[in-house]
């Protein structure tokens, strides 16, 4: 920790000059940490709304990391990614193995019981407070790393929005400090990482990610920008020569995070074991709940499309009977298409691929930070768009990077709110508890308030001619049916009611990453019961997906048209 | 103005110009934080004669001023003056920080919106945490106490509502709880009937029932008590400027003392002080029945409200009195009959011809639960305090203590109550005098109300020391007048020292006495958040250069406060004292509520003097004058009694006029008003 506060004293030096009021205000004694006033106010309000949040739901994402401390405490190294007492087995790369081991030490001088392997699902209140505190604390990691972000920044006023938005972000919220996971951490890794790029450090950079990259391996959707950007821009000079000793640099410093995150598990012959616990191919398409992503709005059409075959309008169509199936099980599992041609995972790997190429050349092209930031974002949203089994979680790799570029001009900015509402909507099915909705909808609200409020008036253009003032008008008519849409999602159960409220509350073991939270158990329920229970995840996901693809579209042509 | 009081009438009108001018400028220098410019400044006016006279007119004044300007302050401030002052950006809390970036961005239209919206995140979040008596069968806690009345009102018939059953939490609150209840009850049982089911839903723990539990104290106190806040900052900080009444909002707003009680321990205060906040705003409208028939739906609510009852009943007697014979009875008959009225009307299921009037006997027998003791659990009042060394209820029977309780009470409360009747008596005479038209007096608000807060707040802290039967939980009712009076002074806290800091120990100290209660509850959590974010908000900082006695003290008590958790985290109680903490809890917390209940007389006896004390009659031929020969243009204000903004004084503005509450300092007025009271 003592590396965090130094990082922040160093970010509260950089927050000074954008104060035009009081340029010469010495340091007053009582200030803490060094930060500055408001720095200080959103520290102590994150905190302490985090710490209101202790109680609420939260999703075996926590037992999962409960185990984690469990297995990396209890056990010796040789048998982290083999032990199967839990059904949670260890399914991150190692860094993350060595934060729950180090976490794990202070979490049994509190209460031994934590750290027992055989102590499953426990939820006394010393582990919750422990561990949400754990969140609280590591997330430290992102408010410097976004308090940094401030000092040479061309706009160093929109910047404070900025960062402010990220360390305040629903996203985080709702992911972290409800439903449990670590992503202000990782995130703060990766901002840091992005941090460096900008301030020309690249060596660094590229260490950094390949540190990320160990902590959790989804940040790999990212890794095509940041390969070709550190490749042309770092080790080759602009004539296009190679830079031998910047290579060999950038190379052994990637090697070294490996090293020592894989170098254990390679010496005891475990690579192959740890790779397929990474790895798990054996999922289906779509997750639980539909990530708002292409295979959405394709699902979607396919399911339309076999209701217009069932009544009879289209003749002429071959049904796949294991289609069928599929769509009576509910949105549980694997899915078949009954109409569409099936997907597989080579499909979506080529699609993707094939997205990312056109974005590097472009960023191989013009390797400026700029291009790079862009070209990441598409990167990562390249994958959430068309991958394998994407969960509505890693929305947060295309939302944190967009963010950064929000004030670019005025279509940047559109395009992030799109993805931010859309993207932060998509998440909310994460909590279905009735006791959360009010705070994950009111945060929401309030954060899109005070960031787009500022943001949009800072970069406002009027729409230039016909076809974008109709854009300009969809988008916004867009915009403004989320609240019709969340109406609808919170009557409809009520009409529809046939047992009391949250009974879904049992998880279904689909998952080896996490528990299906939105889905009552699979294919109890009759396939007219399950349609109306599964309609409102089904509205969400498809209408997030209409806008995530739009804002995708979108930040697509920026790119592209970019000079 | 100090040296302004020593000029003749003549002088006085002549002199007015100039010195007004002189007074804005230190009034611009004073909002540039330098503070003390006037202590310093030459006499502008013929120097003060020495001697007798100035002491026989003016030694409570000047002493009075010597509070305000703080003379320790001056010598400290006056040779930092080389240094910049603390800048815009350091000065205030989060509060005001946040309030000035809304107005930046172009958002202030919502501020008022998105803090309201914030404080119902705040409120929701705290009741995610367990609740009174979660868990513990058979008997609960006060959760289970209203979700009972809940089921038990919308079974049974209304007679019954006071006699089913009073072993298992009977219906203890006067009859429009018992409505309330049977309103959310009604809705409950249609969203789910299981919730509310007779007998068989007693201590049903389901999520479900319990958000919607939640969710009416979240409904009734959107709808009643943020409401009567928003009308609060319009009524009573109306000539201040808009940022000024947001910001009073939003401390207000935030409250954690009553958050923490009314969603986390749950309980449906919100409504009750609600009522009564919008009875007191009302008054400061002039729309005296209005606010009687609100004050009497409080009572009506919780029976706890009469602790507010010596001061709202003196107040109006005193406008009745302030109005004259003919008025001031036309008032009182007014008064007196919407008053019965709307007593009947609560009552009215438990009367002739719906009921044998014994029926009324059973409700009020459960209101005034005389039969129970002195006090129970441990509670930071006389009482409870004294006990560690007077066993009260060895020496005396229960008949001496209910006596020796209530006339404790009414000798706390008389000041408060005689200082409201008196006030309204002298400036009645003062207003004939003047030749003032009834009309005039009856729409114009009444001059002593500036002193209602501070009456409310004697009022109710000596009931909350001295009266029978009191609850840790009922320090909310002393802490509603003392946060009005703080979110007043907030804005400001470097020239309103003595309220702010009065109001922050007194609010920190109430939640502090209630941790033996909410650490029963699980909300040790809640307890350090929402104490840090309202500290925060506030931008308090007990810590920073004490000057004042007020000031050390703080420090004290907030020491002992932090040695007495760290004390219960780390060493249990020996076996011998069991409540050793809570004990020491109370000996800590009461003498800070018998301080402020002392500062509340002392406050009011001040204000008192300003209203109707020395010279003032003198004053309004000053003013008169000025205002005849309208030789300045000093804005509408001329009649009546004048803002005195250096010592907080209110104006009894001409009708129509918004008024500023007398507590807090109009920041937009320059005090050039000043002169002409103290003249003489």
């Amino acid at each position: 920790m003592s590396k965090v506060v130094q990082e922040k004293s160093d970010g509260a030096q950089a927050s000074t000059p954008d104060e035009k009021h009081d340029e010469p205000t010495p340091p007053s004694p009582t200030s803490w940490l060094g930060l500055d006033p408001t720095a200080r106010d959103i520290l102590v309000v994150s905190t302490c709304l985090k710490l209101l949040l202790f109680p609420a739901y939260r999703s075996t994402d926590f037992e999962v990391h409960r185990n984690w401390l469990a297995i990396t405490h209890s056990l010796p190294i040789s048998k982290w990614y083999y032990d199967t007492t839990s059904e949670w087995t260890l399914d991150y790369p190692p860094f993350f193995a060595y934060f729950e081991k180090l976490l794990s030490i202070p979490a049994y001088l509190i209460d031994p019981k934590i750290v027992n392997l055989q102590n499953l699902n426990y939820d006394s209140w010393s582990v919750i407070a422990y561990q949400r505190t754990t969140v609280i604390l590591t997330e430290l990691v992102l408010g410097a790393a976004v308090l940094r972000f401030i000092r040479g920044a061309p706009n160093p006023t929109t910047q404070r929005i900025i960062s402010a938005s990220l360390f305040l972000h629903p996203g985080f919220l709702i992911i972290d400090h409800i439903h449990f996971q670590y992503n202000g951490f990782m995130f703060g890794i990766l901002l840091w990482s992005i941090l460096m790029a900008r301030n020309d450090n690249k060596l660094a950079s590229g260490f950094l990610f390949a540190v990320l990259l160990n902590f959790k391996h989804i940040y790999m959707y990212l890794a095509p920008a940041y390969f070709i950007y550190l490749l042309r821009s770092f080790c080759l000079s602009p004539s296009g020569a190679l830079l031998p000793s910047r290579f060999i640099s950038l190379a052994n410093a990637v090697i070294i995070a490996f090293l020592a995150s894989l170098g254990p598990f390679l010496l005891m012959g475990q690579l192959p074991q740890l790779l397929s616990r990474l790895f798990p191919f054996t999922r289906g398409l779509n997750h639980a709940y539909w990530a708002p992503n292409v295979w959405a709005l394709v699902t979607a059409a396919d399911r339309v499309l076999l209701r217009l075959a069932r009544i009879g309008q289209i003749g002429a169509i071959s049904l796949n009977e294991a289609g069928l199936a599929s769509t009576s099980r509910g949105l549980v599992g694997d899915t078949v298409f009954a109409v569409l041609p099936t997907v597989k995972p080579i499909h979506t790997f080529a699609i993707t691929i094939a997205f990312q190429v056109i974005y590097l050349t472009k960023l191989w092209k013009t390797p400026t930070y700029k291009s790079f930031l862009t070209a990441l974002t598409l990167c990562g949203y390249t994958s959430f768009m068309f991958g394998w089994h994407v969960h509505e979680k890693a929305i947060l790799l295309v939302l944190v990077p967009l963010s950064l570029l929000a004030t670019e001009n005025h279509a940047y900015f559109r395009t992030f709110m799109l993805a931010s509402i859309a993207g932060v909507y998509s998440l909310f099915p994460l909590l279905f508890t009735p006791a959360e909705s009010l705070i994950k909808l009111v945060y929401s609200v309030l954060w899109a308030f005070f960031v787009f409020g500022p943001l949009h008036k800072r970069v406002y253009e009027f729409p230039r001619s016909l076809p974008f003032v109709v854009i300009d008008f969809l988008e916004k008519l867009y915009m403004a049916g989320f609240p019709l849409l969340h109406l609808f999602m919170t009557t409809l159960p009520l009409v529809t009611r046939s047992g009391p409220l949250a009974t879904s509350a049992t998880c279904v073991a689909s998952d080896n990453l996490s528990c299906p939270e939105t889905g009552p158990s699979a294919g109890t329920t009759k396939t007219g019961t399950s349609a109306l229970e599964f309609l409102p995840l089904m509205m969400t996901s498809v209408y997030c997906a209409i806008g995530l693809v739009w804002a995708f579209l979108r930040l697509s042509v920026l790119y592209m048209k970019q000079h | 103005m100090r040296t302004q009081p020593f000029l003749s009438q003549k002088q006085t009108v002549q002199r007015y110009s100039p010195p007004s001018r002189a007074a804005r400028t230190i009034s611009t220098l004073r909002k540039a934080g330098i503070g003390s410019i006037r202590r310093s400044s030459p006499p502008r006016g013929p120097a003060p004669p020495s001697g007798q006279r100035l002491k026989a007119s003016n030694s409570f004044r000047s002493l009075y001023d010597q509070e305000q300007t703080n003379p320790r302050r001056s010598s400290i401030m006056f040779p930092q003056r080389a240094q910049p002052p603390v800048g815009p950006r350091d000065e205030g809390g989060m509060g005001k920080r946040w309030v000035r970036w809304m107005h930046k961005q172009g958002l202030k239209r919502f501020v008022v919106l998105s803090s309201v919206l914030a404080a119902v995140w705040v409120k929701w979040a705290v009741g995610l945490g367990s609740y009174s008596g979660q868990g513990t069968p058979p008997m609960f806690g006060d959760y289970e106490a209203q979700r009972h009345w809940l089921e038990l009102t919308i079974h049974l018939p209304v007679r019954q509502w006071y006699t089913y059953d009073l072993q298992y939490w009977g219906l203890d609150y006067p009859p429009l709880t018992a409505y309330v209840s049977w309103l959310c009850g009604i809705v409950g049982s249609w969203i789910d009937p299981s919730w509310f089911a007779l007998a068989s839903s007693r201590g049903i723990e389901t999520p479900g029932s319990k958000i919607y539990m939640r969710a009416t104290v979240l409904a009734f106190d959107t709808l009643i008590y943020v409401p009567a806040l928003i009308f609060f900052a319009r009524a009573w900080q109306g000539t201040r400027s808009i940022r000024t009444q947001e910001l009073v909002l939003l401390v207000l707003l935030f409250h954690p003392a009553l958050a923490l009680i009314d969603f986390g321990h749950f309980q449906y205060n919100s409504v009750m002080l609600g009522l009564t906040l919008l009875a007191i705003n009302f008054f400061s409208t002039g729309h005296d029945l209005l606010g009687a028939v609100c004050f009497v739906l409080s009572l009506g609510f919780k029976q706890m409200a009469l602790y507010y009852a010596p001061a709202i009943g003196s107040y109006l007697l005193g406008k009745c009195l302030y109005l004259g014979s003919t008025k001031g009875s036309q008032l009182f008959i007014r008064l007196a009959l919407v008053t019965s009225a709307t007593f009947l009307v609560l009552f009215l299921p438990f009367l002739p011809p719906f009921a044998p009037l014994s029926a009324i006997r059973d409700p009020i027998a459960r209101i005034f639960p005389f039969a129970r003791g002195l006090f129970e659990d441990k509670v930071a009042n006389f009482w409870c305090a004294s006990d560690v060394l007077v066993k009260w209820r060895r020496w005396a029977s229960r008949g001496i203590l209910v006596q020796l309780s209530a006339g404790l009470t009414a000798l706390g409360f008389l000041p408060a109550a005689a200082g409201l009747i008196s006030a309204g008596w002298k400036l009645r005479k003062r207003a004939q005098t003047a030749q003032e038209t009834d009309k005039e007096k009856e729409d114009a608000a009444t001059p002593m109300l500036p002193l209602l807060p501070y009456a409310l707040l004697t009022s109710s802290m000596s009931f909350f020391l001295f009266s029978f039967q009191v609850h840790e939980k009922t320090i909310l009712l002393p802490l509603l007048p003392m946060t009005l009076i703080l979110a007043g002074a907030a804005s400001a806290p470097g020239t309103h020292t003595s309220a702010y800091n009065m109001g922050m120990l007194v609010n920190n100290v109430a939640v502090f006495s209630m941790w033996p209660l909410l650490k029963r509850d699980g909300l040790s959590l809640q307890y350090v958040a929402l104490t840090v974010f309202w500290n925060h908000l506030l931008g308090y900082n007990p810590f920073q250069k004490p000057r004042t006695f007020l000031q050390y003290l703080s420090i004290a008590v907030y020491g002992a406060c932090a040695i007495l958790h760290l004390l219960e985290l780390m060493i249990t109680p020996p076996s011998r004292l069991p409540d050793i903490y809570p004990v020491l809890n109370v000996l800590i917390s009461t003498p800070v509520f018998v301080f402020a209940w002392l500062w509340s007389i002392k406050r009011g006896v001040e204000v008192g003097w300003a209203l109707g004390g020395i010279g003032a009659s003198s004053s309004r031929h000053a003013d008169h004058k000025i205002s005849a020969s309208s030789t300045v243009a000093n804005g509408p204000s001329s009649t009546g009694i004048k803002e005195n903004s250096d010592s907080g004084i209110p104006a009894g503005a001409k009708p129509g006029t918004r008024r500023s509450l007398g507590f807090a300092d109009s920041k937009r007025r320059a005090p050039f008003r000043t002169g002409s009271v103290e003249a003489s």
